[in-house]
């Protein structure tokens, strides 16, 4: 079944068609080209997919396209650009923290719906909102020293 | 080393970044059209099993099915492997474990393409499935490849020998002889990006482009011509940035790359393979789990005098890294060779056997083997001191390998090539407050602290070992450098271009480093080993030596000074003392094209020949090592049996960090991994299927698992590396393991040789010895 769904996405508004079981991660990547989200696991376990809806974080790949109908959507693609990076990617950039880059959208956006709420977190705080989001390569060091530069910077 | 470094040894940001953390970056998954056919496979339903018919004329007549095929479709050899062509591309009247196609589908869509796949009828006889080396190496085992040239040995692949001195006697004469049973379990590599291959057939040639995120582009090109029935020079094979690899995507890329290049051939479009994270967990290549028995002599001063050792590996169903000729099997080898760790050790006998089972094939994992190696020396070591009452680091100083001493396999140490263990067990030992006591609290949570160390031979010995590129300086004064190696995070492209814009004088951002494809750049080698910074940084310093020798000598007339008194710096060339005569390089580039001095050039780099006796074991199979040590506090609540790791302060040789903060980025992922091995991560099989397929229920370390993990660069330089360098890539990955154990023991006064150190296990263990 198909249904006729309206979003703002990246700040511009967005009407599609789309198969009632169709999962947003495919939307984006295959019908819209925004590739910039990362499908990892599919099964909502790792964090790579990582869009933000109304400002909350959400897996991409374990959301139905239907369901944002109405919401605004937040990708990768619309946070910075490589000429205008937004502070939280050039803090990762800059603390060292991406290494195969795979998980970086998602903790990137992660990171986004965190420092929104909460400006200034503590250590633990990061930890609580990342705990989602696996990376293998990189321990995990770089990337509270970039959540942290970041919020520095706000 | 070099002084006055400009480019070197600066934390430069990686080339790359950006582009990835702004959603830019493209990777192989990020190619895929609306046009190309989507591949699916038939896995075997049974691990190990005789097929006995298929019928796929029901998904043939599906619309939208462009091909199904079976062994018998195939255009060329139905068999591959790194080593040993012994994995076919779809199985072939047998199944060997639950990763084996027994058919391939290529359809318009994935929809599609599932859909035939479940019309497959196939009608198995299944066998007696093996997870365990132990059981398949029986007598009465049944054969898992009985036309392999290995059959006669069973299901035993190889056997790796190492004898040096008088075992025997060393035994005899010990004052104290420690024993002990290991076990190091099957793990994945768990790289986030899943394997995925584009491949194109390419009408201008007849030939096929594959498109695939993988380690060893020339590999495959090899491995898989013969598959294709292509000459090799028809098969182009590359690789955009990786999301990840560890090991694995240098034969997890030949599986999809197989699948994806004969549906190609034989559909004449281009087909894409993309496995989901549960195929990954059950088809692709694994670290081999290795069951270890150590036996340890030593003095009651506490000289090791010899050390005798049995390493039984799991080579799961086919050969990949390990291969026919003994000794070359990459894994098989090390753990034989580093069965003594890092010490000095007069007298040894190792024997390392590698078994077919119906478990996923192991392959290479960051460390080749040496982590489970050096998993048992470090326990064992580690149980010395607290028989001698020795302090575990000083009983390590008074044993570790020094300058002129040789390792149980013949090769002599050298300072030349860098011996900073001694520095990093020092730093280490400062850094964490070894002497002062750790708190302990009255509650259920016991604390515990230990240490390990490791060394590691960079490069891989025995295979193909060296290294070209090509480079190109253009008439702006920019410089193109072509390689084969592929941009998997460790940061290849950005400490290529620091290099070789140190060596040519220019600016950093002058330097562009093209990676992974055959089509663009000569072999430099396959990305593993932690071999790229040291193979291909030398022979790309090689073509950058030729073409300043050629612009120097060029530069001598007009400038009229002897080509050694010039220097190129920031895109100037002057004579040295005289920074009034700095001309722009790019005016002289521009001369030197047009008066015929050849702008491109080929580097090449070879170490020294490596060697290693199939008789006994001893040879000088590495010409360098890095090295580390690392010391780790942890908590065990005994009422759970949870280990939550505390504090991690690691120390790394390296030689010379040409980019500190990637070597930094190499050691806090190691050690996350090596924790991850130490205390939570196991492939669970049961009768060859995988009981645990899912980041749900395997896991690996997430951000509230680890601690800050603290690193300390330490440089010993390499006389033969490019600015003093070792390579780092994979070793950090391996002392985290037996530190954890070590500090559990500490904690709980429990020994416990087998890992993962679970929560499950560690309780277990507690209420066993009653001390809950
Ligand atoms: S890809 Fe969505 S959570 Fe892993
Ligand atoms: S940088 Fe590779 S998974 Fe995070």
């Amino acid at each position: 079944m198909a249904v006729d769904i309206k979003f703002i996405l990246n700040d511009k508004p967005v009407e599609l068609q789309v198969e009632a079981q169709e999962i947003l991660v495919d939307t984006l990547r295959e019908r819209l080209g925004l590739t910039g989200t990362k499908k990892a696991c599919g099964t909502g376990d790792c964090g790579a997919c990582t869009v933000l809806v109304d400002g909350e974080a959400v897996r991409s790949c374990i959301l139905l396209t239907a369901s944002v109908d109405g919401k605004k959507v937040l990708t990768i693609e619309g946070l910075g650009t490589v000429e205008n990076p937004h502070p939280i990617q050039q803090a990762f950039v800059d603390a060292g923290a991406v290494q195969c880059g795979y998980c970086t959208p998602g903790m990137v956006l992660t990171a986004k719906a965190l420092l929104d709420k909460c400006p200034n977190p503590t250590t633990e705080q990061i930890k609580e909102a990342l705990a989602g989001n696996l990376c293998r390569c990189t321990g995990y060091t770089k990337i509270i020293k970039a959540v942290k530069a970041a919020a520095k910077k706000n | 080393m070099k002084k006055g470094l400009r480019i070197v040894g600066r934390s430069v940001a990686r080339a790359e970044a950006l582009a990835k953390a702004t959603g830019r970056a493209r990777y192989t998954s990020d190619f895929k059209r609306g046009d190309m056919l989507v591949a699916k496979a038939l896995w075997a339903k049974y691990p190990h099993a005789l097929i006995k018919s298929i019928d796929t004329s029901a998904a043939e007549q599906l619309a939208g099915v462009a091909a199904v095929m079976t062994a018998k479709d195939l255009p060329g050899r139905n068999g591959y492997g790194i080593m040993v062509p012994d994995k076919p591309v779809i199985a072939d009247g047998k199944t060997r474990y639950e990763g084996d196609p027994v058919a391939l589908v290529a359809a318009v869509t994935e929809e599609i393409a599932t859909k035939a796949l479940e019309l497959i009828k196939v009608e198995y006889e299944v066998l007696t499935a093996y997870d365990d080396p132990r059981e398949a190496m029986k007598d009465d085992a049944v054969l898992i490849h009985p036309n392999h040239p290995a059959a006669d040995k069973g299901n035993l692949l190889t056997v790796v020998k190492l004898d040096r001195g008088d075992v025997e006697k060393a035994f005899r004469e010990a004052d104290i002889v420690i024993e002990n049973y290991y076990e190091t379990p099957m793990v994945e590599h768990c790289y986030l990006e899943p394997d995925i291959c584009i491949a194109e057939p390419d009408d201008l040639t007849g030939g096929l482009h594959l498109i695939c995120a993988q380690q060893a582009v020339y590999a495959t090109k090899r491995c898989l011509a013969p598959v294709f029935n292509l000459p090799h020079h028809k098969v182009r094979v590359s690789s955009p940035i990786v999301g990840g690899g560890f090991g694995g995507k240098e034969d997890s890329s030949l599986d999809v790359a197989a699948v994806a290049g004969v549906l190609a051939l034989k559909t004449k479009k281009t087909v894409c393979f993309e496995l989901t994270r549960e195929e990954v967990f059950r088809t692709t290549g694994k670290r081999h789990a290795t069951y270890i028995k150590h036996r340890m002599a030593a003095t009651k001063e506490g000289k090791i005098t010899a050390v005798d050792v049995e390493t039984v590996l799991n080579k799961g169903a086919y050969t990949s890294m390990g291969g026919l000729r003994e000794p070359a099997h990459a894994v098989t080898m090390r753990t034989a060779a580093y069965a003594a760790g890092v010490y000095a050790v007069a007298s040894a006998k190792a024997r390392s056997y590698s078994v077919f089972t119906n478990t996923p094939y192991s392959c290479a994992f960051r460390g080749f083997g040496v982590p489970q190696a050096i998993f048992a020396v470090e326990c064992q070591i580690d149980e010395l001191a607290r028989r001698l009452n020795m302090d575990p680091i000083e009983l390590r100083r008074k044993n570790i390998l020094r300058d002129g001493d040789h390792t149980i396999y013949g090769q002599v140490m050298k300072e030349s090539r860098g011996l900073g263990l001694e520095e990093c067990m020092d730093k280490v030992r400062d850094s964490i407050g070894w002497d002062k006591p750790l708190a302990q609290s009255a509650g259920p949570v016991k604390r515990g602290r230990g240490f390990a160390v490791f060394m590691y031979g960079t490069g891989i010995p025995l295979l193909f070992e060296g290294a070209s590129c090509f480079a190109v300086l253009n008439n702006d004064a920019t410089l193109n450098v072509n390689i084969a190696s592929t941009e998997m995070g460790q940061g290849v492209m950005t400490v290529m271009a620091q290099m070789a814009a140190e060596a040519l004088g220019l600016n950093y951002e002058d330097v562009l480093v093209s990676f992974s494809d055959t089509g663009r750049a000569p072999d430099s080698g396959p990305t593993v080993g932690s071999r790229s910074t040291v193979m291909v940084g030398n022979a790309v310093l090689d073509a950058c030596r030729q073409l300043k020798d050629r612009l120097l000598a060029f530069a001598a007339k007009p400038f009229k000074a002897d080509p050694r008194d010039l220097a190129i710096e920031g895109g100037k060339i002057f004579v040295v003392g005289k920074p009034e005569t700095a001309e722009s390089l790019a005016a002289l580039i521009a001369k030197a094209y047009a008066s015929q001095v050849p702008l491109a050039a080929t580097g090449v780099w070879y170490p020294p020949q490596p060697s290693f006796r199939a008789e006994d074991g001893q040879g000088e199979p590495m010409h360098a090592y890095a090295f580390g040590a690392h010391a780790i506090e942890i908590s065990v609540d005994t009422e759970t049996g949870v280990i939550t790791v505390d504090r991690s302060v690691f120390a790394c040789d390296v030689g010379k960090a040409i980019n500190p903060a990637a070597v930094e980025g190499q050691m806090e992922g190691g050690a996350a991994q090596g924790i991850g091995w130490g205390v939570m991560e196991e492939q669970v099989m049961e009768n060859g299927v995988m009981q645990n397929a899912a980041f749900h229920n395997y896991m690996i370390p997430t951000i509230k698992d680890l601690p800050d993990l603290e690193s300390i660069i330490v440089e010993h330089p390499n006389e033969l590396g490019p600015f003093g360098s070792k390579g780092i890539g994979e070793p950090p990955i391996i002392p985290a393991a037996p530190a954890i154990r070590n500090a559990v023991w500490d904690a709980l006064g429990i020994k416990m040789n087998a890992i993962p150190l679970t929560a499950r296990t560690v309780l277990a263990e507690i209420q066993k010895n009653g001390k809950a």
